[in-house]
């Protein structure tokens, strides 16, 4: 039986949870605005790395010290100025430095603060990614900020994890500013047998007592002259619980993890903290598929709920949150508006009809132009219809549903969630301009 | 190094003729310049049939074909599995004709003649189905159809059965090379005497002395021939699979391209496949890529019976080369699929012999009769052929899946994909479970690989680069394409094989480049936001090291 709840009356209605719609609802609420926010399910940003890399500089020469790379506001800017269809030069970058602050404020028990330059992290793999910002079991592992060598633990059960690789791609980094890096196998205290997957294992160390056990292991191991060890990222499922401290703290040396790929728990986390805070600062979030949505102003029916908002914010995501897809043609799927491609010089709503391989280049590591299909926008966010005018004066778009970028290739994806949920949510708030 | 014959190709007649050859006596060397079965064998439409269409010409042909898909049957009997096939009834027009009535009728004839061979391979006999019956089979057949005929047949995983018979050939003495291309044929006074390869990992190059040279390259005759002097004519023709993520249709399910050529949706395995395309190819064999509109003609062609296709889940897209013999004139769909071996004598090539044509379900008696002219033209006596007896490695037994899950700390529908996989050799890749428990990990839930089963292929099954275990053991094959088992297989082939950390992190990116090449043409749905996820995932942005 469907429960019928009051009817939601809003100033804001925010459709998706991820990075980019959760910062669209704080900023809307942070500037006095009643906001409610509908979302389907936990999308992109639950799988993420759980760093927020904003623009990585990828116009550095490979043998460039590390610290001698562009910082992300710098990087960000060369995108605006060098990608005319990216989000970064539609919204314009000046502001992008305030809304990453923004977003640290907001969740300052998960995000360490942020530094002028990026982060350099380590990827289970052994590489290292530039991060504007990351959560604060991963900055001790910033590859310029250990002094002494840097020691590489996996657990023995875990076989997902390879010290020995990590360490030794690392290793690639030394000659670059990184720290030696030493490869350390631990047996895994006080978890039950079988626990082998990411999850299970971030569960387990939760628990009073592991993330301690956990850390006499590692001070029992710590080779010579260690200035931080790095570990698998499966530190701990629930922020609150404080893995990485407690391990530290038993330990009596620096912990960070590594960024994960699929599954992330670290991903997890994010979305947990970012689902804390939106109920902390009083946003209305209904979870619920969205049928039949036909704009701002109109009554929206979502999990039972009648919701009304002037202004709504369409964060819901590309193709793995779902706000885009491909259904033998590019669609938009919460209103229909038109989804554009850009190929070559080519762009726009006609392309949205071309079979899949004539936007897909052979080389996997290119620019994908199905891959960074989306919505248009204008400066002020509107989505654009397919003459380039805005579909309704208070529809604003933010994140991945926007196109012109691609998170693997260009690195940008969470930097533009946080840049245009801000920049949305204030401006559904009626702040545009201030 | 000298040896009796040298065999170029690792599909399944070059892989089936070295074993042949090796079990009756000769020393063998095969090459293959990249993986076994990587050509028209392994990107067949994986079936071992009873050569149903040959009774139109030849019934000794049909009888043939049974009797061998019988012997696979008892030498592989883990990796073959029975597909029965639904061939509906169904009108052009609007109404049925008497034209209709005619042609349902000696379809049933010609099905229930097919019956008379069905034994030869334990297939069971055709069942005509009225209109209730069909539906209450295959609710997802378009409305309107007369009724069906069933016709049983077989699958089987066509790249295991290539590298089957190379390690087969390799217990007995033969020297098996993947990753090794025959760069030229060396010919002396009229004859062929030898081969000069090259390790194309490695760069190691060298030269091997026979005086037989058997030719089983395929669709890389040509450019082999060019490279010796050795015409061999041959039509190669282009056929696409798709894959879809899970079992569509309980049958497979003949269909009616639009072209009018015949077509299947079929379960295979834990998928479903659409095919085949088949259309002449002039291009490079090594540049092969599904096109949108050969996507679009197999949806169409499937869609016509049935419609719920439409809203599948296409996983891959798949091709390869047929090679069949040169005809001037027909379309590709009537061309013979016989096979014929030439003889280079007549080009001053003496002892070089080329297989052309040929298909899958009758490699083994093509193997035979190839194997044959081998001892004739080396003037050895007649060794009685035994290939049809002896079981291919893991075939002697097929354990109960359900009894290995007791005794090991694994799921049963992961042991019966290991049995499936490995028939008796499931238990010693579940015996390194004794030493090492890490190796119960399950890296692929779609396909249900085990660490364990990748560390075994790896010391066991001829692994040379990453992408080798798409073929040994389907990873990064399945619909997620690698998300969950990618790295870590990378990391497991590593530690076995001794690669350094450059060459795990290249062998992963060549692995994912093979499953983006098979899924561009289809992304779409749900394999769309899984490609989004996947090339998130797999980090294409690192900081340069």
């Amino acid at each position: 039986m469907m429960v019928s709840g009051a009817p939601l009356d809003a100033d804001v209605l925010v459709l998706g949870g991820g990075m980019a719609g959760a910062m669209a609802a704080l900023a809307a609420r942070a500037a006095g605005a009643r906001t409610a926010l509908v979302r389907r399910a936990p999308g992109a940003t639950a799988l993420s790395s759980g760093a927020i890399s904003v623009a990585p500089d990828l116009g550095a020469a490979p043998d460039a010290p590390l610290t001698e790379r562009d910082g992300p506001l710098e990087a960000a800017r060369r995108i605006a100025a060098t990608s005319r269809d990216h989000p970064y030069a539609l919204a314009g970058v000046d502001r992008l430095g305030e809304a990453l602050d923004f977003v640290a404020r907001e969740l300052p028990d998960l995000l360490a603060p942020r530094l002028d330059r990026a982060r350099f992290l380590a990827t289970p793999l052994g590489g290292a990614v530039g991060a504007a910002l990351c959560q604060r079991s991963m900055a001790a592992g910033d590859l310029l900020a250990i002094r002494g060598r840097l020691a590489v633990a996996g657990f023995r059960s875990h076989v997902a994890f390879d010290p020995a690789l990590v360490a030794a791609g690392l290793g690639r980094y030394a000659a670059r500013g990184g720290p030696e890096a030493v490869a350390l196998a631990l047996d895994l205290p006080r978890i039950a047998r079988g626990a082998e997957r990411p999850h299970d294992i971030a569960l387990a160390l939760d628990a009073e007592g592991a993330a301690e056990a956990l850390g006499e292991a590692l001070r029992a191991a710590l080779p010579a002259g260690a200035g931080a060890v790095l570990l698998p990222p499966v530190l701990g499922l629930d922020p609150r619980a404080r893995v990485p401290e407690r391990v530290a703290a038993s330990a009596g040396v620096a912990i960070a993890e590594t960024l994960s790929d699929v599954p992330s728990v670290p991903g997890v986390r994010l979305q947990r903290a970012i689902d804390a805070r939106l109920a902390a600062a009083g946003v209305d979030v209904v979870t619920a598929a969205v049928a039949g949505a036909r704009g701002p102003g109109e009554t929206l029916r979502a999990g039972g709920r009648d919701v009304r908002a002037g202004s709504w914010v369409l964060a819901t995501g590309r193709f793995v949150g779902g706000g885009i897809a491909r259904r033998g043609v590019l669609v938009e799927t919460a209103l229909g508006l038109p989804v554009q491609a850009a190929e070559g010089s080519d762009a726009g709503v006609h392309l949205s009809a071309r079979p899949a391989a004539s936007l897909t280049a052979r080389d996997r590591r290119a620019a994908q132009p199905l891959l960074s299909a989306g919505l248009r926008v204008d400066a002020a966010l509107r989505p654009l219809d397919e003459r380039g005018r805005p579909v309704h004066p208070r529809l604003f778009a933010a994140g991945a549903v926007i196109g012109g970028h691609e998170q693997a290739t260009d690195g940008t994806g969470l930097g533009v969630a946080i840049l245009t949920g801000w920049l949305a949510g204030r401006a559904a708030a009626g702040r545009g301009g201030a | 190094m000298r040896y009796d014959v040298i065999i170029l190709g690792g599909g399944v007649n070059g892989a089936g003729v070295a074993r042949d050859c090796a079990m009756r006596g000769l020393s063998v060397l095969l090459l293959e310049k990249a993986d076994f079965g990587v050509g028209a064998s392994g990107n067949s439409s994986g079936m071992i049939h009873g050569g149903i269409r040959y009774m139109l010409t030849d019934r000794k042909v049909t009888e043939l074909s049974c009797r061998d898909s019988g012997y696979i049957q008892r030498i592989a009997p883990h990796l073959l599995f029975r597909i029965p096939f639904l061939i509906p009834f169904a009108s052009r027009k609007e109404g049925i004709t008497l034209r209709d009535r005619a042609e349902w009728y000696a379809t049933e004839v010609y099905v229930g003649t097919y019956d008379l061979y069905q034994p030869l391979k334990r297939g069971k006999p055709s069942t005509r189905l009225s209109p209730e019956e069909l539906y209450a089979l295959e609710p997802a057949l378009r409305p309107g159809l007369a009724g069906a005929v069933s016709i049983d047949e077989w699958g089987i995983d066509a790249f295991r059965l290539c590298v089957l018979n190379a390690l087969a050939a390799r217990a007995l003495g033969a020297d098996v090379r993947n990753w090794t291309e025959a760069r030229e044929v060396l010919r002396e006074g009229g004859k062929v005497r030898g081969v000069r390869f090259r390790d194309v990992l490695t760069g190691e190059e060298g030269e091997a002395e026979a005086p037989v040279i058997f030719n089983a390259t395929g669709a890389w005759s040509p450019a082999l021939a060019r490279r010796s002097g050795v015409p061999v004519a041959m039509r190669p023709g282009k056929g696409v699979h798709l894959t879809l993520d899970r079992r569509h249709s309980n049958y497979g399910v003949i269909c009616s391209a639009v072209d009018g050529r015949q077509m299947f949706v079929m379960p295979h395995e834990s998928e479903s496949i659409i095919g085949t395309t088949d259309d002449d190819y002039y291009g490079d064999p090594d540049d092969l890529e599904a096109t949108n509109d050969e996507v679009e003609y197999l949806l169409e062609g499937a869609a016509s019976l049935l419609p719920g296709i439409r809203r599948a889940r296409i996983t891959r897209a798949w091709c390869g080369l047929r090679t069949t013999i040169y005809a001037y004139g027909p379309n590709e769909d009537a061309l013979s699929r016989e096979h014929q071996l030439h003889d280079g004598a007549a080009h001053g090539a003496a002892g070089l012999l080329s297989l052309v044509g040929g298909k899958l379900a009758s490699y083994r008696a093509q193997s035979e009769e190839a194997t044959d002219r081998i001892l004739e033209l080396l003037g050895r006596p007649p060794v009685p052929c035994r290939t049809h007896e002896v079981p291919l490695p893991g075939g002697d037994e097929v354990p109960d899946p359900a009894a290995l899950a007791r005794e090991w700390p694994v799921a049963a529908p992961v042991a019966g994909r290991l049995v499936y996989r490995h028939g008796s050799r499931a238990r010693e890749i579940l015996q390194l479970l004794a030493d090492d428990r890490r190796l119960g990990l399950v890296l692929c839930r779609d396909e249900a690989i085990l660490a364990a089963e990748v560390v075994w292929c790896v010391r066991n099954e001829l692994v040379r680069r990453l992408q080798d275990l798409r073929r040994r053991c389907r990873v990064a094959v399945g619909a997620c394409g690698g998300v969950d088992c990618a790295r870590i297989a990378a990391q497991l082939a590593g530690r076995e094989l001794g690669w350094d950390e450059g060459r795990v992190r290249a062998e992963l990116s060549d692995l994912l480049d093979q499953g983006w090449r098979e899924r561009r043409s289809i992304a779409d749905g749900a394999q769309l936001a899984q490609e989004e996820l996947l090339r998130g995932a797999t980090g294409l942005l690192e900081v340069p090291g």
